[in-house]
């Protein structure tokens, strides 16, 4: 069942690649149809979902190189199965909003499916292993559609990026090899009690790995260079794909594997890592004041938003572990929106330069809806009630807050500078009078719209109704911690036998919940 | 009488001043032009027919109507009309009240003259007393405050006067369309020249108001107080309409507190000659309403042409806006060429000078218009 949402893509891109004659426009359905067809069977699959299991489920497991303990893996959970939606989601929007007289059009949608293959592996795999495969995997597609597709400096971009990730995968395996030898086991099934056997040094320097081949991912100050080149370089559908489901590969790994494998070195790193955030939010923030390019000004303004996710993983709680999941979901939702409708300006305007760009909310010359949505977008990420970005940082200053308050409190300076940035930008953009360069522009036409639309509605419906998505994710959250708010609490008793206490000032003080391994 | 040649105009704008001492316009000639100009002019003909018949009924009925709801209505009021108002597709009688504002407030003429004389005020006693007749909320306030509904009158009278102005230029518009059609009109000479003449047929029609108070007549500008057309209320609506105007986004910044407006009101430029047609379509800004208006009487010639150009429908009404603008600016030429000192066609050099001195001063006020972005569109 699983399966076919990694071999379904991959069959689509062989199909686009090598049949004969296939022209662009029946190239660009196919991968169209292939991506909107893992987007009903993830649907499906979320309908089965048994949200009150915090078991693997759908479990796909076949031996593959057994001497190697990499096994065939796959089972979904309440934190990957909403990342997946996003993923076949956002791959349809990208698609969509791909140029049908793209140069190179089968390779360029073929790599689209590859990569949405190789995330969607990575997000489905339990083995260690095959998700280092398929992390490394979604590079391969990526670096090409960077290094063709992009823009006047598309080969640096790439090639810094193809290092940064490069180094960040070395870094993941290492920890990888190291937990599996170090803990003596013979396979790489994840198992969050495989820390047990380690020493609290041994822990700390395979956590550290994991921290920044992760923080390089996400990306965290200061392994955050290659994103704003990237993101400046890449045409729009791969802006909208790196910001929406590929930076959330980081968030997931730090998530799944950080906190997840090593929750005692974690608990003890937690202090460090709240500051890390601060920095890495305040540092995204401020340097998205001084952009001049919308595409560089939304690029920082994601490296301060996914610093939030590593507040809220650093202070593991279940309502900052559940905020983490959300904001992910969030950030993913709202900076695809900015990044397409920053696409539609510099697509109708040649230009996204804060200097030159003006009025372009005008009613009859302008584009209004665009900007309209891109007020919208704006006000989710800055956090206003009523939207999705609201939900997500409040549950994560909610959770946080009461373990690191003065880091919360130093984080919730940037959302304050998400406003400022982010109103400098659309103040300088859409109101005014409209600028010489842009007083006859090509009219915006429905389908440059349509991929916005969907995003923005969607960024209001779980804005208005944000169980639609902690329903999924609570419980698997909740189970993820195995002490929580273990800064605070100060003690663990786990053991392979043992079902989980919670304890935390901010959920029911007692719910038992089994163990996931032990139930399969 | 000499007549020597006369020398070069040393003016910013002198192209504009050779032009027009050469009989031609503010309006370049071209074939686009004559026939944005007419079509436009169509358009505008028919809006202003809705436009002054709406002021005469208001004038006329709802005088001294002090919460006058269906003042738009023209006396037909049913549920499909009052729906048809909400859904707003429908002519924006505002902004035929809005140019009445405009009027009032900047004054000018005889007709501002008299409004102020103590001959008016005479005639608005009567008036009033019939008006305010067993109203006894009225009858009160009056007494305290007696300057209220003389001022209410006097926007009456500029309700009337409009109208009557408009009903003029609304025939003469339609007239020259039909003219246009006939293929008797074939440049923007033509064009200005049919204006003119309209104007100055119709310079010495004379202006009064009586409007009808519990069913009885009530004279307000009489006859006699000889108020004619061109002097008394088409002057003075080109200098408050198209000149003075009032400041709204797309003319200049209204901050009343970044000293951007002028203390003087004759050194308001904010008309429709200088008024950026960009922000059309944007709420809050009179044009709009009477470019929404006239998107629904466009010849089928002039929308095919819209239809043509890059953002098609899209800019429907930035496209009317600039058509609007040319098409006032040939009104402007007639109206200066109407009150020119001289003959334009005299060979007496101390004429000639008069008349260039009288067009140096129009370009003056000229140069911060858009004439010059009208002639490169």
């Amino acid at each position: 069942m699983l399966s076919s949402l990694i071999w379904t893509p991959i069959l689509g891109a062989v199909l686009i690649a090598f049949w004969p004659g296939l022209s662009a426009s029946r190239s660009r359905w196919v991968a169209i149809g292939v991506t909107v067809a893992a987007l009903i069977w993830s649907l499906l699959l979320g309908s089965q979902f048994d949200v009150s299991s915090v078991s693997l489920q759908f479990l796909e497991d076949l031996p593959w190189i057994e001497s190697l303990g990499l096994s065939y893996q796959l089972s979904l959970d309440g934190i990957s199965l909403p990342l997946i939606v996003l993923n076949a989601l956002l791959t349809a929007i990208a698609l969509w909003s791909s140029d049908s007289d793209i140069q190179r059009p089968r390779f360029y949608y073929s790599l689209l499916l590859l990569l949405n293959a190789g995330v969607a592996g990575a997000f489905l795999a339990q083995n260690l292993l095959l998700f280092f495969l398929f992390y490394e995997l979604e590079l391969v597609p990526l670096y090409f559609l960077i290094a063709i597709w992009g823009g006047a400096r598309r080969g640096y971009a790439a090639t810094k990026f193809l290092i940064y990730t490069a180094v960040s995968g070395v870094l993941i395996l290492a920890a990888f090899l190291g937990l599996t030898w170090l803990s003596g086991s013979s396979d790489f099934i994840y198992n969050p009690l495989a820390s047990q056997a380690l020493s609290l040094g041994q822990q700390f320097i395979l956590l550290g790995m994991l921290l920044v081949g992760f923080g390089i991912k996400i990306p965290l100050f200061p392994f955050h260079t290659w994103l704003p080149d990237a993101h400046v370089e890449a045409s729009t559908p791969v802006s909208v794909l790196l910001a929406g489901v590929l930076l959330k590969l980081g968030a997931y790994g730090l998530l799944k594997f950080g906190l997840g494998l090593f929750p005692d070195a974690w608990a003890v790193l937690a202090p460090g890592l709240a500051a890390w955030a601060v920095v890495s939010v305040l540092y995204g923030s401020f340097t998205a004041i001084a952009q001049k390019d919308m595409k560089k000004m939304v690029a920082y303004s994601s490296i301060g938003h996914m610093g939030y996710v590593l507040l809220a993983c650093a202070a593991a709680t279940p309502l900052s572990i559940l905020g983490t999941v959300f904001q992910m979901i969030s950030h993913g939702l709202i900076s695809a929106l900015l990044f397409l409708l920053v696409g539609v300006v510099y697509k109708k305007t040649g230009t996204r330069d804060l200097d030159l760009l003006s009025g372009l909310l005008n009613p009859e010359r302008g584009m209004p809806v665009i900007g309209s949505l891109m007020v919208l977008g704006v006000m989710a990420s800055a956090g206003i009630p009523g939207m999705v970005g609201f939900i997500s940082e409040f549950l994560i200053f909610r959770g946080s807050f009461p373990v690191f308050p003065t880091q919360t409190l130093l984080s919730m300076v940037g959302t304050g500078l998400t406003a400022v940035y982010f109103l400098l930008m659309v103040n300088r953009v859409f109101f005014g009078r409209l600028s010489k360069q842009a007083e006859d522009l090509p009219p915006v036409v429905w389908n440059d719209r349509l991929p916005s639309v969907v995003l923005a509605s969607l960024i209001v419906a779980f804005g208005l109704q944000p169980s639609w998505l902690t329903y999924w994710t609570e419980t698997t959250t909740t189970a993820l911690l195995p002490h929580p708010a273990a800064a605070v609490v100060g003690t663990v008793q786990l053991s392979p036998h043992e079902s989980v206490t919670l304890s935390s000032p901010l959920v029911s003080p007692r719910l038992p919940i089994p163990n996931p391994i032990e139930e399969n | 009488m000499t007549t020597t040649l006369q020398s070069s105009s040393n003016h910013p704008l002198a192209d504009y001043v050779h032009r027009l001492e050469s009989g031609g316009a503010l309006l370049s000639e071209s074939e686009t032009n004559v026939m944005e100009v007419v079509g436009i002019l169509k358009s505008y003909g028919v809006v202003l027919d809705a436009y002054w018949q709406n002021l005469i009924y208001i004038a006329d009925h709802q005088f001294l109507e002090l919460f006058p709801f269906f003042k738009y209505f023209n006396g037909e009021v049913s549920l499909n009309r009052l729906l048809r108002h909400w859904w707003h597709d429908r002519i924006n009688y505002e902004y035929a009240e809005y140019c009445m504002r405009v009027m009032l407030w900047h004054g000018g003429g005889g007709l501002d003259t008299y409004l102020d004389s103590e001959a008016f005020r005479q005639r608005c006693q009567p008036a009033i007393a019939r008006a305010i007749q067993n109203n006894w909320v009225v009858q009160p306030l009056h007494c305290v405050f007696p300057d209220f509904l003389p001022e209410q009158i006097r926007q009456s009278a500029y309700y009337s006067a409009l109208g009557q102005f408009w009903k003029v230029m609304s025939k003469i518009f339609l007239d020259l369309s039909d003219e246009y059609d006939r293929g008797n009109i074939r440049t923007i000479a033509q064009v200005v020249q049919y204006i003119q003449d309209g104007l100055v047929a119709d310079a010495s029609l004379p202006i009064t108001y009586a409007p009808i108070v519990k069913g009885q007549r009530q004279e307000i500008i009489p006859l006699e107080a000889g108020l004619t057309f061109l002097p008394d209320v088409a002057v003075p609506y080109v200098e408050a309409v198209f000149f003075r105007g009032t400041a709204f986004f797309g003319t200049v910044s209204y901050n009343a507190q970044a000293y951007q407006i002028p203390f003087e009101q004759d050194r308001f430029a904010y008309g429709a000659l200088y008024a950026d047609p960009l922000p059309i379509g944007g709420a809050g800004i009179p044009p709009t309403l009477l470019m929404q208006d006239m998107r629904h009487y466009l010849p089928d010639y002039l929308h095919h042409h819209y239809q043509q150009q890059r953002r098609g429908e899209n800019d429907l009404r930035v496209k009317i806006c600039q058509s609007f603008q040319k098409s006032m600016f040939c009104v402007t030429t007639a109206a200066i060429r109407g009150l020119m000192p001289h003959p334009l066609d005299t060979t007496i050099l101390e004429e000639r000078q008069a008349n260039r001195s009288y067009l140096e001063r129009w370009m003056d006020r000229l140069q911060t218009s858009c004439v010059e972005a009208v002639n490169q569109g």
